[in-house]
């Protein structure tokens, strides 16, 4: 349910974005999202479909790209990709984490005219 | 058709809030903690334990987040304590643009303001309003598996309470289990074991809490 503010946040944001760089219509917005986040990419497409009509995203489309959850072990210095959020180290097992990448949430770029 | 990099967080309208809000905080110099549990964690029993054992020493704010109605807020300040409602309607997390409405009701200065988050394991976690740090509140008939299935909360809180420890002998719930699932999250964690019934545990974390309390205190003196 959080994502009809999400997706506000971010219909807000293309059409900033679009009326900086004088797009009248926005076809495509590229959107970075990681696995480590609760937002569901079919929940925001359901808002989105609700929020983008009479505005300058009115046609465009959410291209999604999933960023997977990048740790690196503090201990062991090796870097891994985790399927899920159990942040312990899968070669030696510590616990001494660093999030390289998951977080993300962010437009990357818009394309448009 | 042109494509322009962007590169900005979606939630970046939130996050400057967040900051604002930090700042009218840090005014008053109060230590604030965004508090999330699911329904029915003991978040409200918690807190109102929490400023008894405060009071002598510590002037608190609750902020309190619901989507409707004014049961908690009633509830406390019916016990004197200072309380502000907000109502999020149809959102399930308090947001900062949201907290940053109820700001110019605050008079006078509190050291601490707790802020009371709408009961949800999931969406409070991924918003800012302007806290210090978020606190998980676990309590033990929810099941010890919580923190694997919802793992950002457990990630980003600085402190875990598991209330309602006084049941542990009649409910199914692995203590070691819960701390594992905790600690694989966040290795920093810091576990707290209470009951916001019986006072079990208060002492242990309000000797973590006075620490930061007098931290923030000693700051505005210097």
């Amino acid at each position: 349910m959080h994502e009809f503010s999400v997706t506000k946040s971010l219909v807000d944001l293309c059409i900033q974005e679009a009326e900086k760089n004088n797009f009248k219509k926005v076809y495509k917005i590229n959107l970075k999202i990681g696995k480590f986040t609760g937002f569901s990419p079919d929940s925001i497409l359901f808002y989105f479909d609700y929020l983008k009509p009479n505005t300058r995203c009115s046609d465009a489309e959410i291209i999604f790209t999933e960023v997977p959850i990048r740790i690196k072990c503090r201990a062991c210095g090796k870097e891994n990709v985790i399927d899920e959020p159990i942040l312990v180290c899968p070669d030696c097992g510590r616990a001494e984490i660093e999030i390289l990448s998951g977080r993300e949430f962010y437009i990357e770029s818009i394309e448009g005219e | 058709m042109k494509e322009v990099k962007v590169l900005k967080p979606v939630l970046v309208s939130n996050k400057q809030r967040a900051q604002e809000n930090r700042k009218k905080f840090d005014e008053m110099n109060a230590l604030v903690i965004n508090i999330i549990s699911s329904p029915g964690a003991g978040k409200t029993t918690f807190i109102h334990r929490l400023i008894e054992d405060l009071k002598d020493s510590y002037k608190t704010l609750v902020i309190e987040g619901d989507i409707k109605g004014q049961v908690d807020s009633q509830r406390l300040a019916d016990e004197g304590v200072d309380v502000i409602q907000i109502n999020t309607e149809t959102e399930c997390h308090l947001d900062a643009f949201m907290t940053a409405q109820v700001l110019p009701q605050i008079k006078g200065r509190y050291d601490l303001v707790l802020i009371e988050n709408v009961g949800n394991l999931v969406c409070p976690a991924e918003f800012e309003i302007g806290e210090d740090f978020k606190l998980a509140i676990l309590s033990t008939p929810e099941g010890d598996d919580k923190p694997f299935k919802y793992p950002l909360l457990f990630h980003l809180a600085r402190a875990v309470v598991i209330n309602k420890i006084d049941l542990l002998p009649y409910v199914d719930f692995d203590l070691d289990n819960a701390k594992r699932h905790i600690k694989n999250n966040n290795p920093k964690a810091e576990i707290f074991e209470v009951s916001a019934k019986t006072g079990q545990g208060f002492e242990e974390f309000c000797r973590f809490l006075k620490k930061l309390l007098d931290a923030r205190k000693k700051k505005n003196k210097d």
